[in-house]
């Protein structure tokens, strides 16, 4: 079990944004969280990686408790978790290099080591020619590889992703849901995947979680929530 | 067609009431005797003197820029991103000393440290000659420029790193632990804040004349003001003028060229900001932000406080002065009125972009700003000091020229940024519908502008105050404010009726500040 989560709650100024999940991934499955805007997927991504900490509930990570009770016991950088986020977060003052290098340097991994995991990782994700260039000077779809590049550099227990794909063309959105499908299964990496597009969802995940005000409604594979959102008294779209 | 004429009108002011001056002092200084003539420039230069003063004057500007970024840079970081305590109030105490007169800081030291002062009372006379060893040269001149200076630094710090996408620090802290976080990614992003913010720290350095001339520190600006006032030779105090204009425009130039390009994107995020918790450090850090604000602000405030607390002083101290304080409020009004009416024309113009030249505009006024105010002041003289012009040059309007030179491009930045919260589209959807340019002004613009115009004129108010360096220069007799009032008595009054012209003077700065810190609580509540 990679990551233990129970009986979670999260409210801002009493109106709960996570009412009460209970939700465990196992090694190397790739969970999608489904749900409209505002159900709260942020909210529980975020206190995944510890920077909110849940009102009540505990998380496990990786069999260590990182929040109980309302406090954070673990701090981000020691949760061992990968995360990209929707607008990509990459920090326009280091290049590529600097950019995938900057956690392996915080975890003080030797210079040589550093390098050769930089490259392998450029190569896997095709950016090797761009290693020097800057963020602004890369197009859409290269900045998302790199995000994505510099989560996984760090070999994480478990890789968030909130809505990494959604500002992009859906041809280019196409194209990297496969590179990023392709990429779990080569690295056997967990995943935690959150959209509110259904299509992306099912084509991603190996399991679907259907979110909605702050609750679980439906947890199961690509058939089974098809049918449960089909069989919807009214067929909202989510 | 109104709008361009009334555009015009603002453009053309600034250009006749502050660059004007400046042209034509720099053209009289190359004529001597009637002929085109380097001579001023010669005799200048050719006295070592003048080389001593201007190293004196970089040493000190570098030495000011780099403990108040030194010091600034954590200061504003503590402030804007961690759970510090009372971190409003220790706010408002650094930025006291900013909003003061610096000498009246400088005199408050001297009766604190100075040979006789309470220190020296207190510990004895050898403490007191050692004290007054280290205020009265280079090591007094830095301390207090840096405790003036200071909130400058940290503002702009606070302001820039509430500018950085949060996203990019969480994605940092992943890996990270905070201070790498902060020292990898927060301060390299906001880089281009701190060098704007040392380079205002620079320039200002450069032109103050208050506190080195009464720290007995020499340095170049005074040299042109004593050339002016204790020689009265015109030529040479406007040659010693123009090294100093001249090194105003270099560094902007550069400013212009090369950290204009290195600005990042900043993103107007919505997502909250992430306040560091300093968990166990929190008291640490608690007790050195106190120091420093007790050695920077309440010390000076309270040595002012206990040495005028008698009746008697401040009876004296407004007998001596109530024409000059009353003048001080009504020019400072003026004045403030002229900014924000100014400021207003030109801001708009800077944001909508309504002239091609538009950004010319602009470094016009932050030249002006960035000119110290003697500079201003020998070229208003030059200019405005003819049979013709008397009427102007010996009355109140050379104080209120000197003002709108000086202090316009704050009023003009402050409007940009205010109308760059209004969307175009308000004003065209009237203009749409045929409503004319003064109709749209005063229906659209200026109660939707309401905020912005309220504190351009409190920021101009509290500028136009505490101003020494213009007014000093180019005050007509018997039209003294309040700050030069202080400045001339302090030679040879008793030190407890200098001491409350000195509070008298800060409590009548503090109330418009009030008022601006009120607005801008408002400004964030209705957001
Ligand atoms: N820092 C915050 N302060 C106050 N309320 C918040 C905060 N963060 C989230 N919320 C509220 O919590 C609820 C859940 O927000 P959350 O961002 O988790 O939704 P989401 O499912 O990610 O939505 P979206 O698809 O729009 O990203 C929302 O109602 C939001 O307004
Ligand atoms: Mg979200």
């Amino acid at each position: 079990m990679i990551v233990k989560m129970d009986h979670i709650f999260k409210s801002y100024d009493k109106i709960p944004a996570v009412n009460g999940i209970s939700l465990h991934i196992e090694k190397g499955e790739r969970v999608v969280i489904l749900g409209p805007s505002g159900c709260g997927k942020t909210t529980l991504l975020r206190m995944i990686a510890g920077f909110v900490s849940p009102d009540k509930g505990t998380i496990e990570i990786d069999g260590l408790v990182v929040a109980k009770n309302g406090r954070s016991l673990v701090e981000p950088e020691n949760r061992k978790i990968g995360m990209v986020f929707q607008d990509l977060a990459l920090w326009p003052h280091k290049s590529v290099h600097g950019n995938l290098e900057f956690g392996l340097r915080a975890k003080k991994i030797p210079k040589n080591e550093r390098n050769k995991r930089i490259d392998e990782m450029l190569v896997k994700t095709q950016m090797i020619p761009f290693k020097n260039n800057f963020p602004g000077e890369l197009s859409g779809g290269q900045q998302q590889r790199i995000a994505l590049a510099r989560a996984l550099i760090m070999e994480p227990k478990i890789l968030l992703m909130d809505e990494p794909l959604s500002n992009l063309d859906i041809d280019l959105n196409l194209l990297l849901r496969k590179e990023v499908l392709e990429l779990q299964e080569e690295l056997g990496i967990t995943m935690l995947y959150v959209t509110h597009d259904r299509d992306e969802a099912f084509s991603l995940a190996t399991r679907v979680v259907v979110m909605q005000h702050g609750n679980i409604q439906k947890i199961g594979n690509a058939d089974e929530v098809t049918k449960f959102l089909s069989e919807l008294p009214v067929n909202k779209k989510t | 067609m109104a709008r361009k004429i009334t555009l015009w009108v603002a453009i053309l002011l600034l250009l006749l009431i502050g660059l004007a001056p400046v042209i034509s002092m720099f053209a009289k200084s190359l004529f001597v005797a009637g002929e085109l003539s380097l001579g001023n420039y010669e005799t200048l230069f050719q006295s070592e003197r003048e080389w001593i003063l201007l190293s004196n004057s970089f040493l000190l500007a570098g030495s000011v820029t780099f403990i108040t970024l030194l010091l600034g840079v954590p200061l504003g970081t503590l402030f804007s991103k961690t759970d510090l305590p009372f971190k409003k109030i220790f706010i408002i105490l650094f930025v006291i000393p900013l909003i003061i007169p610096s000498y009246i800081l400088a005199t408050a030291w001297f009766y604190f440290l100075g040979r006789s002062g309470i220190v020296a009372q207190i510990l004895g006379a050898n403490v007191g000659i050692f004290t007054s060893r280290f205020l009265f040269g280079f090591s007094g001149v830095l301390f207090v420029m840096v405790s003036t200076l200071l909130p400058i630094v940290i503002i702009l710090v606070m302001t820039y790193l509430r500018m950085v996408n949060p996203k990019l620090e969480e994605a940092a802290k992943l890996s990270a632990t905070w201070p790498v976080v902060l020292r990898e990614i927060s301060i390299p992003i906001i880089i281009p804040g701190i060098c704007l913010a040392g380079l205002i720290v620079f320039i200002l350095t450069l032109g103050e004349i208050g506190v080195p001339s009464s720290l007995r520190f020499d340095v170049f600006p005074v040299e042109s003001f004593i050339q002016f006032s204790a020689f009265y030779n015109f030529n040479a105090a406007t040659a010693a003028a123009i090294p100093l204009g001249v090194i105003t425009l270099i560094i902007l130039i550069i400013e212009r060229l090369f950290l204009r390009k290195k600005v990042f994107q900043f993103r107007v995020t919505k997502d909250p900001m992430i306040i560091i918790p300093l968990g166990e450090k929190k008291p640490l850090f608690f007790a050195a932000v106190a120091t420093l604000a007790f050695i920077i602000a309440i010390i000076p405030l309270c040595v002012l406080l206990i040495k005028s607390l008698s009746i008697s002083a401040y009876h004296e101290a407004l007998t001596r002065s109530i024409d000059s304080i009353f003048r001080s409020l009504l020019y400072a009004a003026i004045g403030a009125t002229c900014l924000t009416v100014l400021g207003f024309f030109l801001g708009y113009l800077l944001e909508r972009k309504a002239f091609r030249f538009t950004y010319a505009v602009d470094s016009i006024a932050i030249l002006l700003f960035a000119l110290p105010g003697t500079v201003i002041g020998i070229g208003l003289i030059s200019l405005w000091n003819t049979r013709a012009t008397n009427m102007i040059y010996a009355s109140v309007a050379i104080i209120i020229f000197g003002y709108i030179a000086q202090y316009t491009a704050l009023g003009e930045r402050i409007m940009a940024a205010t109308f760059s919260q209004i969307p175009r589209s308000m004003e065209e959807a009237a203009q749409i519908v045929g409503v004319g340019w003064f109709r749209r002004l005063f229906g659209i613009l200026i109660p939707l502008a309401k905020r912005g115009i309220a504190s351009i004129w409190l920021v101009g108010f509290i500028f136009c105050l505490r101003d020494l360096g213009i007014t000093m220069m180019v005050y007509p007799p018997a039209h003294d404010t309040l700050p030069v009032r202080i400045f001339t008595l302090m030679a040879n009054s008793p030190e407890e009726v200098i001491a409350a012209l000195c509070m008298i003077l800060i409590l009548i700065t503090l109330l418009p500040l009030s008022a601006l810190s009120l607005i801008i609580k408002n400004k964030r509540q209705k957001i």
